[in-house]
């Protein structure tokens, strides 16, 4: 029997094969970014183009910092405000949405129904759908060019709510009833049992609403005239959508490209075995 | 300390027709082993969560320590709860499982480490203080569950089917355990089974019920004695008590079990029960215990004696005994025998009873005619 399973057959081969070679084939954009961004500018327009680079230099990320420098505002702003925001706003959609989550999932009262319907709806719209209410609500009241402005938007996030209240739902509500007996109250309760035991659909939530946030565009684009209050997304696509079709600045968004890029990879390394947890509990129970 | 009273408590669930526990009426004295038993849906687990606060209550009133409990919460009645899964919490280790009830009480430190190494100790899962719950057994998981609710020291135990979730061997086992724990401890416990074994075995007092509504409370002795009625009769022993129905005819002074198969002379022990019984027709069903049923060899003067004839339909030999199932005419009785004579498929063997310890149910009530149910 033992060595039955130790044995490797052929289709076992051939899977461990396919599979490596399809996630080479996946990784090969990362890869692409990483040599892309040192690449010296007679590489960068090299025909047929190479993938690896041959000469590397930090050149690009020189360039990067410099054409910023020149710019009206520091580049140093643009990340501080990025940052900034990114963490404000992944903090409070943790808080928002493990608490409405919670009390959805483990609370019975009126309209309940009702709430978890609206949720599943607001899923549906494409945020483009939504661009112009939003910019009305924005400037309605006033928070145009601050903080607030960047993330009361994305503070609200249904899909959040709706993976949490999934994941909240199958902790059994015995585990609360013991907290309940051994002296917790409410508040208790969730930061000691729930949050806890939640912390594999937080982290996948963090992953997609810090993606979500890092990359958004739109906000800085429409409600931020002031460009002290833009993002380092907003500074990297403008710089970006300008060099289309220009030669000059390809290695200056190069290095931009990969500066966005890391950030997203680290946070996912971060939290993916928390993220195969969901996955796995939400399989079995 | 730790006595309970339900003063005609209900328990009426929104859009059911009737009531999950119906005029539950009960003392529980301080130090009492109390089970309840019953099939499921009787209402036993809703009457726990009731008096653990985690239902609220209907109707009625409910006293711990002669305090009116009903709008208190949870954590200020001063009662510790051992649940089915367990409920142990997996994101903190036994330790910190057991100490919890007690750190979210304020008690200072060093008494949480004292009291929690005493239990782990009492309990023998010291070895186990540093683990997470999903590294545990089943059986270590219930031991730390048990340590959780020692640890805090209340006055009243509260247990929903702890032992249903483990192996037989290890449920025989833990069940002892409790049963020395609670002896040493002193605590008033009431547990929850749907196991009569469980509930004969660990209470000092049983309530029996069925749709919400107590059919008996009484020791263990006395409710497998003196069943109230026929469903506690049917619901305590294994395999069940067998049920006869026939009537009750009185003749020269005597009076007779009759039915189209056996006739049978009824001690004149049993006269009382029937001279209240009075009326022209006295439907009975008559109830006895496999123990109590008689298999011999046919004789000539069987009739006399009080056996009739009957056919084998099966035996179930289980080592130290046999269960000859047998027919009487359209009866099916089941008699315990010595596992050292054998009986075979369609064996004739003539069949008598322990006249001395038969059981009489009204057939329309059924309700017991000794009327030895109700408590005291």
């Amino acid at each position: 029997m033992i060595r039955r399973l130790r044995r490797i057959t052929p289709f076992q081969v051939i899977l461990v094969t396919v599979f490596t070679a399809l996630a080479a084939f996946m990784s090969l954009p990362i890869v692409f970014i990483l040599n892309h961004a040192f690449k010296p500018t007679n590489e960068l327009f090299l025909f047929p183009p190479r993938f690896f680079v041959q000469n590397p230099t930090g050149s690009n990320f020189e360039q990067l910092f410099l054409h910023a420098t020149n710019a009206t505002v520091p580049f140093s702003r643009y990340v501080f405000n990025s940052v900034f925001v990114v963490a404000l706003t992944l903090i409070s959609v943790i808080v928002v949405s493990t608490m409405a989550a919670y009390v959805l999932a483990k609370y019975q009262f009126h309209f309940k129904q009702l709430i978890l319907s609206l949720i599943t709806l607001s899923l549906m719209f494409a945020p483009e759908t939504v661009g112009i209410p939003r910019y009305l609500i924005i400037s309605g009241i006033h928070l145009h060019n601050t903080y607030l402005g960047h993330i009361l938007p994305s503070l609200a996030s249904p899909i959040a709510v709706f993976m949490l209240v999934g994941f909240i739902s199958q902790i059994p509500g015995e585990l609360m009833e013991a907290a309940r007996i051994d002296g917790a109250s409410h508040i208790g309760i969730f930061t000691k049992i729930v949050l806890p035991l939640a912390v594999p659909a937080i982290a996948t939530i963090s992953i997609f609403t810090f993606q979500g946030v890092w990359g958004d565009v739109e906000t800085s684009t429409l409600f931020m005239q002031d460009e002290t209050m833009r993002t380092l997304a907003f500074y990297v696509n403008s710089l970006l959508s300008g060099l289309q079709n220009s030669v000059a600045g390809q290695n200056v968004a190069a290095a931009a490209g990969l500066l966005m890029f890391i950030p997203n990879l680290i946070i996912f390394l971060l939290f993916q075995r928390k993220v195969l947890e969901t996955m796995i509990h939400s399989g079995i129970k | 300390m730790g006595s309970i009273t339900f003063n005609h408590v209900f328990k009426q669930y929104k859009g059911e027709s009737r009531p999950a526990v119906n005029d539950f009426h009960l003392s529980i004295e301080e130090g009492e082993f109390l089970v309840l038993v019953g099939p499921s849906g009787c209402g036993k687990s809703t009457t726990l969560r009731m008096l653990a606060g985690l239902e609220e209550i209907s109707g009625g009133e409910l006293y711990i320590d002669d305090k009116f409990v009903n709008y208190v919460s949870p954590k200020d009645r001063d009662i510790a709860m051992v649940f089915q899964n367990y409920a142990l919490y997996p994101n903190l280790s036994v330790y910190e499982n057991i100490a919890l009830g007690l750190k979210l009480r304020k008690t200072p430190k060093y008494e949480i480490e004292l009291r929690v190494n005493r239990v782990a100790k009492i309990l023998e899962i010291s070895h186990l203080l540093d683990r997470k719950p999903s590294q545990l057994s089943g059986g270590q998981k219930q031991r730390v569950a048990l340590g959780r609710a020692i640890a805090r020291e209340p006055q009243v135990f509260l247990m929903d089917e702890p032992l249903s979730n483990l192996d037989a061997k290890l449920r025989a086992q833990t069940r002892a355990e409790i049963i020395k724990l609670q002896s040493d401890l002193k605590r008033t416990t009431v547990y929850v089974t749907h196991d009569q074994v469980e509930a004969m075995t660990m209470g000092t007092r049983i309530v029996v019920m069925k749709d919400g509504v107590i059919q008996q409370v009484a020791p263990p002795k006395r409710l497998y004695d003196e069943p109230a009625n026929l469903f506690v009769a049917g619901f305590i022993g294994s395999p069940q008590m067998n049920f006869v129905e026939g009537s009750v005819t009185r003749e020269e002074g005597r009076y007779y079990f009759n039915n189209k198969r056996m006739k049978l002379l009824l001690p004149s022990a049993y006269d009382g029960l029937f001279d209240r019984m009075n009326r022209a027709v006295r439907n009975v069903v008559l109830g006895v215990r496999p123990e109590h049923v008689l298999l011999k060899t046919p004789e000539p003067d069987d009739d006399e004696k009080g056996f009739v004839t009957s056919a084998v339909q099966m035996t179930e030999v289980t080592g130290a005994d046999s269960y000859v199932y047998v027919t009487v005419g359209e009866s099916k009785i089941i008699a315990r025998t010595d596992p050292g004579t054998a009986y075979r498929n369609e064996d004739k063997p003539a069949i008598g009873f322990n006249m001395s310890k038969l059981h009489f149910f009204d057939e329309n009530t059924g309700i017991s005619l000794a009327d030895g149910g109700d408590e005291e």
